[in-house]
Parts: structure tokens; C-alpha cells; sequence
């Protein structure tokens, strides 16, 4: 597990948090519940077809999941009491859950509805679930045209204190007071946020210690004598295992072999604005093919492939190792601010046909 | 002869597949080495059991997760493991590696090819895995409310208890067998392998014992639940002409696939019975669990202690059949290559402890939403016939 990963291999563990925004489409059925839910109102949709015909579906779907078949695609009121089918007790909330006190997950299944939905339930204390028990929804009291603008249930015959949500009575009261659309929620977004942690692998640690050290470090195989920049510990042609043994330090100076300009489009965490180059560089007299390379002084129109080229190397105070992970092929930021033109005349092709990248 | 030649006398349509190789990595709940190390040593060593060189595989399929692993095309380095160059004809399911053994079986079963290599990988210790796993739910209705696998699971073992169909010490009397065969099971997760060889008195002490623990998610306490797990799994496949060869010139025993089926249901937990798996039902039937004698040694891939109870009712297993010997998914749960481990643990039965017929299920998705069945013999049905 990370924690005691962390706490066991110390520093050596690279954190890496990915994210995404997403922005989904509710489309007809899921986009009515949630404007219905700013009403105080829950839907379900009715099935059609033979097997399962005129069952209610709550939560509602466009199509009966038994079946295959489209639901008719019109709403109707449910609940807002329901019925617990099944609960667990969670004990422990996390962020991602949708109370940060204990609270129950169960299927509620909801008058009039024929299916039971997962929903969570405010009840106080684990003793108070039981299949059977009765529950009433919990709308937020300022909607968000999201899902979860059905806060959660409570058990029927509860006080509410929360400030933040109301029963059904009073958001219906308060959405006729605002005069709140009843179109279907065109779009939810939905923030998607995961860390991931590893131990960074040998052959990881030897490059980084070299690369801060100021030399590019390869490993090069005895079989097929392929150069790999960074070391790996395997051969991906030949599937074997190598070791420090096959480390190999490398020249800093190469041909641009291939190159693409990136026109960034903007989105969260993007730095770049401006277009920008990344080159692949073949080193001198070894086999070994560096990708996605940045270029330092070097006009986006000038790069070509043929190109003469040597790495402008950070100064040694301001190296740092935190983009080397396990995953790197052949990164160099924090040691290599990129590669610069060296102004000699540029090489044939055909000294590297087969090296293009 | 090379299967890339087309219409390689020989080949039929059709032709019996057996398993003529196999390796499991061990398992551990945090592995040093890099995934694709952790494939490279099981590719490695499945080949070694299979007699077969890497450049005699014809095609190859794999099965990870690049939401575990978290990053982009992690299947691509996975490759790395293989042996890519020159190219090779490759395939790769984003699901636990038993189904990309089934798209390798069908291949060899419709395609040109005779052999192939399966492999399924997982470092569920890398990511978050109950956020990753909750991040695979209904993106409208459930991961919004942060539907965890294990509060999910916790339903359907209520649902299981309030139907009257189990009690909790049904649920810690399997747990308890886990953490037993786990202790004499070499490859798993020693945590768990630990707990069981630290079990003294018989089973029913043992079971008051773990009753005695807390709820993590009530009805499920923490040996109802699986560890999370890095490992991986590797498969030799090979088509009749091939295994009969191997068989006579190299020792190998094969293992015949005489069924593999794999059925769906559907996602939201309250729109099925999440007493019964309907889906792992129908699966075996058109595996042809019915056909043959009876099934010996069954590996489930139950993640949670009532979930193999479920799935013993769905597949109608006798009372003689072994279940889980390994230690199953409780032993060691290496996501995205579980279910593959359970074709080997069966395959294992029969090659290497005597087992005539054998069964594997594999699971995805949250309360057992889609579940592969596959029934090994130690004969093909050509043989049988």
C-alpha cells in the first residue's frame, strides 16, 4: 500500500496525481431526473416491450437493461419515501462520499418505482437500518442541476438540521417561488482526481544519479546490441534481463532524426501556449534514439530532420531528479533544458534510415 | 511451420486448444519491480513450461489497466515484456487477462494461428484501487456518490443474508478456508498466507475468532475482503497439432479447454437479484459444465467471502468439488489478472496434481456484473468423443 510504501522505501517513491474534468451529456432521461430534481421531485421511466413491459425504472434509463428495449422515454413521479432493500454502514467517509459523517449505502427502493436505486442515508447510528425501514429524500436547497441534487434519504419522521438541504415539499415550494426550468440538464461535469505511487525502479534511480551528475546514461544489450536510453534492467527486443552491468554512458551530442510541432489546445494544467517543438536525436556512434525532445534556440521553421545537435545541460545547482520515473522514455527535463544546433553541416539520411522514432 | 503462412497445411477449424504452459508471479501487496518486469518474468517462465521460444508464438493477447497503472497506453510497455520487433500480431483487452485468453482462444479456434501467449497484469498498490474501481461505476448515478467496491460488495452480501440464503458465519467459515489454503500456497500474498498459518484450533474456533472482528463495511469485516495485490499471470495456448507435438517431444502435459463462455448483466445493483448471478449461470451452461463428469476443482474468483457462496449456487457445484485450493481472491486479488490466475490454478489441478476436470471463473465489474467460465479436461473432446 503507498502509506507504508512511503514510510518503507523513503525517498524513493515517485507520486504522480492524474486528473480529468469531464463534461458528460445527459441526454433526454438522465438530464429530466436531474431538472426534475430541482422540484423536489424524483422520476423513474417506464420500460416497454414484452419482458419486463410497464415496469417503473428508477433510477430512470433509456433503455430496460433486461431487455435491451427503449423506455418510453417519459417520466414519472416517484417517492419521495421509498424503502430500504440493502444497506452497509460507512463508517469512515472519504472525500468522494457523499456525507462527511457515518452514514448508510443502500438500495431504496421508491414508491411507485419497480427497481431500486443506490442512494445514501442520513440515519444517525448503524442501528437504525434495517431492511424495510421507510425513508424520505433529501434535495440540496440551492440545486446545482447535478445528480446530486438528491442529497441523500433519512429515515421517515426525521427533523432535518441540516441547512443545506430540504425535504421535497419545501425545494418544490421554493422552485416554483424561482421559477426554475423544467428542461432536461443539458450536461454534469464531474472532477476526476487520482494519485498514483511507485517505487522507483533501479534502473530509474541509476539514470537519475547520472543525469544530475551531467552524463546520459544507456544500457546497452549483449544480444541484439541495441542501446536503450534509459536503462531498463530488460531488453524489449529480446525479452531478457539486464542489469548495471549494461549501463552505458552515453554522448550528449547527436541528429535530429524526426520532429513534430504541437499546437497546444488549452486545458486544465497546460503550460505551454505557443507552438513548440519536440525533436528525436540519435546519438553519435551509439545506437541510441532519444524521443519528444525539447530544442533550445531553435526557431520552430529551422528545425529539420539532418540536423546537428548537442544538449545544453542545466546548471548543476539547478538539476533535480522529480520527472524521472519509471515510465520516462528517455525524459531529460530536470537535467536537460533541451538540445541546441551546433552549426555543423547537417547529416545524410541515410546514415540513419532506420532510426527515425 | 509458421502460422504466417497462409493456409498452413494442418490447420483446422476448429481444432481442439489446450494450455501447454503457465506462470504465476508471487504476490505481494506493494512489488518493487516495475509491471512490465513483473510480465517479463511470468512471459518468461510460461514459455519455459511450454517448450515454445518466443518467436514461435503466433499471436499474443494481454489484459491490464491503464486506469491502475495510471498512465496512458501502459498495454504498449507491457509489450515490452514480449519481445514486439519484428512486429508481431498482438491484442490487448482493458479487462483481467481471462478474457483476453478467451479473445486468443477464439482466435486460435477461427484464425490461422496455432499458438499464442496470454498474459494479464495488475500493481493495484500504485493507484487508489477502490477509487480507481469506484471511477468504473455508472459515471451519472453512482461514481457521484462515491459508490466504493466495497460498499457495493456489503449490498450484495446484505441482500444475500436478508434472502436467507447465508448467515455471516457462512461468510467467515469462507474466509477462514481461504486464509487455510493461502498458508500452504507459496505464491500468496504473505500477509494473508501469515494469517493462516497463525490460525490455531480447528475450523470452528477460527470462525468464532474472525466474528469477533469489526464490520469494515457491515456485513463484510476485513477477511471477507481481498488485499490488494501486485502480481501477474501468463498462459501458453497452443491448438492440437501443436500440444501433440509438445506432448510427444517435449513432456508437456496439455490441458485442454473444452469450455469458455463469459455472459453480462446489468450495471446498477438494484436492477438484478443480487442473491443469485444469473450471468455465471448461463456462462457455464454454454461452457458445458453439464456435459462431462463431474468438476473436481472449481477456482472462483470471489473477491468477498459471499460472493463465492453465490457463485457455488449459481454453477450447481457437488459437495465434492474442491473450491479454491489456492486460497483464491481472497489469498491474493491481483486486479486485472485474478481471473487468469484462476485458469491456471486450475490448469495446475490437472497437470500437476491429477484432477480429471477442472473449472475457472473469472468477474468484472461491481457485485459480480459479468462472469467468464472455463472448464479444462485433461482430454479433448475429440478424445472424449
Amino acid at each position: 500500500m503507498p502509506v507504508s510504501a512511503e514510510t518503507k522505501y523513503g525517498p524513493s517513491v515517485t507520486t504522480n496525481t492524474v486528473e480529468f474534468p469531464y463534461r458528460r451529456s445527459l441526454g433526454p432521461v438522465v438530464g429530466g431526473f436531474v431538472a426534475a430534481l430541482a422540484r423536489g421531485q424524483i422520476t423513474g421511466v417506464r420500460s416497454t416491450g414484452v419482458r419486463g413491459g410497464g415496469r417503473v425504472l428508477c433510477p430512470p434509463l433509456e433503455y430496460d437493461p433486461d431487455t435491451g428495449a427503449a423506455t418510453d422515454g417519459e417520466l414519472v413521479d416517484v417517492g419521495p419515501e421509498g424503502t430500504v432493500r440493502s444497506w452497509t454502514w460507512v463508517a469512515a467517509p472519504d472525500a468522494r462520499h457523499p456525507l462527511d459523517r457515518p452514514f448508510a449505502f443502500a438500495l431504496i427502493q421508491l414508491d411507485g418505482a419497480d427497481t431500486a436505486m443506490v442512494h445514501a442515508v442520513d440515519a444517525g447510528g448503524e442501528d437504525a437500518l434495517r431492511a424495510g425501514l421507510r425513508v424520505t429524500a433529501r434535495f440540496r436547497a440551492q440545486p446545482k442541476g447535478r445528480t446530486d441534487d438528491l442529497a441523500y434519504f433519512v429515515p421517515e419522521g426525521t427533523e432535518t438540521t441540516d441547512p443545506d438541504v430540504v425535504d421535497a415539499a419545501a425545494a418544490a415550494a421554493g422552485a416554483a417561488a424561482a421559477g426554475v426550468s423544467t428542461e432536461p440538464v443539458q450536461t454534469m461535469e464531474f472532477w476526476s482526481s487520482l494519485t498514483y505511487k511507485e517505487a522507483v525502479s533501479p534502473a530509474t534511480a541509476r539514470y537519475a544519479r547520472s543525469m544530475l551528475a551531467g552524463t546520459l546514461l544507456g544500457q546497452k544489450c549483449p544480444t541484439c546490441a541495441k542501446v536503450f536510453v534509459p536503462p531498463r534492467d530488460f531488453c524489449s527486443i529480446d525479452g531478457i534481463r539486464l542489469d548495471e552491468g549494461h549501463d552505458l554512458a552515453l554522448p550528449d551530442r547527436g541528429v535530429i532524426t524526426n520532429f513534430t510541432i504541437v499546437t497546444p489546445v488549452p486545458y486544465p494544467g497546460q503550460k505551454e501556449t505557443e507552438p513548440f517543438v519536440r525533436v528525436s536525436v540519435l546519438l553519435d556512434d551509439v545506437e541510441a534514439l532519444m524521443g519528444l525532445q525539447p530544442v533550445v534556440d531553435i526557431p520552430n521553421e529551422e528545425v529539420r530532420v539532418g540536423m546537428r545537435v548537442e544538449a545544453v545541460w542545466l546548471p548543476e545547482s539547478e538539476r533535480n531528479a522529480e520527472e524521472f520515473g519509471n515510465r520516462g522514455w528517455g525524459s531529460t527535463t530536470g537535467a536537460i533544458s533541451g538540445w541546441r544546433a551546433t552549426g555543423e553541416p547537417d547529416l545524410p539520411v541515410e546514415r540513419y534510415i532506420d532510426r527515425v522514432f | 511451420m509458421s502460422a504466417d503462412e497462409p493456409g498452413a497445411p494442418g490447420k483446422t477449424f476448429g481444432e481442439p486448444v489446450a494450455i501447454v504452459g503457465y506462470a504465476v508471479s508471487p504476490m505481494s501487496e506493494f512489488a518493487e519491480q516495475t509491471e512490465v518486469q513483473l510480465c517479463l518474468d511470468v512471459v518468461t517462465a510460461a514459455l519455459a513450461s511450454s517448450g515454445l521460444g518466443r518467436k514461435e508464438i503466433d499471436f499474443t493477447c494481454s489484459g491490464s489497466s491503464d486506469y491502475l497503472s495510471g498512465g496512458t497506453f501502459t498495454f504498449v510497455a507491457n509489450l515490452d515484456a514480449v519481445g514486439a520487433w519484428p512486429p508481431i500480431r498482438e491484442s490487448h483487452v482493458e479487462m483481467d487477462g481471462a478474457w483476453a485468453l478467451h479473445e486468443a482462444w477464439v482466435r486460435l479456434l477461427i484464425g490461422e494461428e496455432r499458438t499464442a501467449l496470454v498474459f494479464g497484469s495488475g500493481k493495484a498498490s500504485t493507484g487508489e484501487l477502490s477509487r480507481v474501481l469506484t471511477l468504473q461505476t455508472d459515471p451519472y448515478y453512482l461514481a457521484p456518490l462515491g459508490t466504493d467496491p466495497l460498499s457495493l460488495a456489503a449490498l450484495q452480501a446484505r441482500a444475500l443474508l436478508e434472502a436467507g440464503k447465508a448467515t455471516e458465519r457462512d461468510l467467515a467459515a469462507v474466509a477462514a478456508r481461504a486464509r487455510r489454503a493461502a498458508a500452504t500456497n507459496p505464491l500468496a500474498v504473505p500477509a494473508v498466507a501469515a494469517a493462516g498459518a497463525a490460525a490455531v484450533g480447528d475450523l470452528d474456533a477460527e470462525i468464532d475468532a474472525l466474528l469477533a472482528a469489526e464490520y469494515v463495511r457491515s456485513p463484510l469485516r476485513a477477511h471477507d475482503t481481498p488485499p490488494v495485490t501486485d502480481g501477474a499471470c501468463a498462459v501458453v495456448l497452443a491448438t492440437a497439432t501443436v500440444a501433440r507435438r509438445l506432448a510427444a517431444e517435449q513432456g508437456i502435459t496439455p490441458v485442454w479447454i473444452t469450455g469458455l463462455e463469459h455472459f453480462v448483466e446489468p450495471h446498477q445493483p438494484g436492477m438484478r437479484d443480487l442473491t443469485d448471478s444469473v450471468s455465471t449461470r448461463r456462462a457455464g451452461e454454454a461452457a458445458g459444465l453439464a456435459d462431462g463428469g463431474p468438476v473436481e476443482v472449481a477456482e472462483l474468483s470471489a473477491l468477498h467471502s459471499h460472493e463465492e457462496i453465490i457463485l457455488r449456487g449459481a454453477l450447481g457445484l457437488p459437495d465434492t468439488c474442491e473450491v479454491n485450493p489456492s486460497g483464491g481472491a481472497l489469498a491474493a486479488n491481483p486486479t486485472m489478472a485474478t481471473g487468469l490466475v484462476r485458469v491456471v490454478e486450475a490448469a495446475r489441478a490437472i497437470r500437476e496434481r491429477g484432477a480429471r476436470r477442472t473449472l475457472a471463473h473469472a468477474t468484472s465489474g461491481p457485485c459480480l456484473q459479468q462472469n467468464l467460465v472455463c472448464v479444462l479436461d485433461e482430454a479433448s473432446t475429440e478424445e472424449a468423443r
